[in-house]
């Protein structure tokens, strides 16, 4: 039994995940901050409403085939198994920019907190594997 | 990995705003420059441009300083007759640069970058803790 069999490990592991690709797309819209018709996206959250199933099997993803080798991979929807959506555009500028600074900096640092939570989570999970090995 | 893909988009961000002030300084150092001879030009306000940049190696999307194009309005006019690049009616052209409106880019420009930075800084908090699972 491997270690990311645990159930809850692997919950964990997903809800990293999902933190990486978060603040990849946060940073995206915060780098195009001043990009002209740009609009700011975000993941949508992570369902558990099957742990036993998303141990069980890892989320599977839709994506482009590629049927000749001159295609060019696409882009976007790659191999995230997390879905982006679009912001509400309450604030889009006359160049067709919708990013929001604060906000953005608002869900870096919320997602940097999120992040150090399930980061001591997972800490005291190995630790109370440890306690059961009787190694402290 | 992720957060890699993170401080590679920040770092776009940052080299875009970067540019940006550069072509800001170039028009608040050359808002007196006159024309050299009477029927010439002044020198034109440059307006910074960015754009969306596909990194297909990363599979992200960066930013980057597009095309640098020219403000296309009007030179202020000056009476000084003495002037070498003085017309026939005494006025000398200056250029179209408005040192309020460049402050005011300076200071967007300015706030853009502290919002990358600030992405990268919570990038690498986040992944000293995912570290720090190892040392306990």
């Amino acid at each position: 039994m491997a270690i990311t069999d645990i159930p809850i490990l692997s919950m964990l592991r997903t809800r990293l995940q999902w933190s990486q690709e978060r603040q990849r797309v946060l940073a995206e819209n915060v780098a195009n901050a001043d990009t002209p018709s740009y609009r700011a996206r975000d993941l949508a959250p992570p369902k558990f409403e099957a742990p036993t199933a998303l141990a069980a099997a890892p989320v599977t993803t839709v994506s482009l085939t590629r049927t000749a080798n001159g295609h060019i991979a696409g882009i976007g929807q790659s191999d995230s198994p997390f879905r982006a959506q679009s912001d509400g555009d309450y604030e889009v500028r006359p160049t067709g920019n919708a990013v929001n600074l604060e906000q953005e900096m608002m869900k870096v640092a919320a997602n940097q907190m999120d992040y150090q939570a399930v980061t001591a989570l997972y800490t005291r999970s190995l630790s109370l594997i440890k306690t059961a090995l009787g190694k402290n | 990995m992720d957060f890699l893909k993170t401080m590679a988009i920040a770092a776009s961000g940052l080299r875009a705003q970067a540019g940006r002030m550069r072509i800001i300084s170039e028009n608040i150092a050359n808002a007196d420059s006159t024309p050299a001879a009477p029927g010439a030009e002044p020198y034109r306000r440059k307006v910074p441009s960015f754009q969306t940049e596909v990194d297909r190696t990363l599979d992200v999307q960066l930013v980057e300083l597009g095309k640098t194009r020219t403000d296309n309005s009007e030179f202020r006019l000056k009476y000084e007759p003495g002037h070498p690049a003085a017309d026939k009616n005494g006025n000398v052209k200056y250029p179209n640069v408005n040192p309020l409106l460049e402050m005011t880019d300076m200071r967007e420009a300015q706030r853009s970058y502290e919002a990358n930075i600030n992405v990268i800084s919570a990038t690498r908090r986040m992944l000293q803790r995912t570290i720090d699972i190892l040392k306990t």
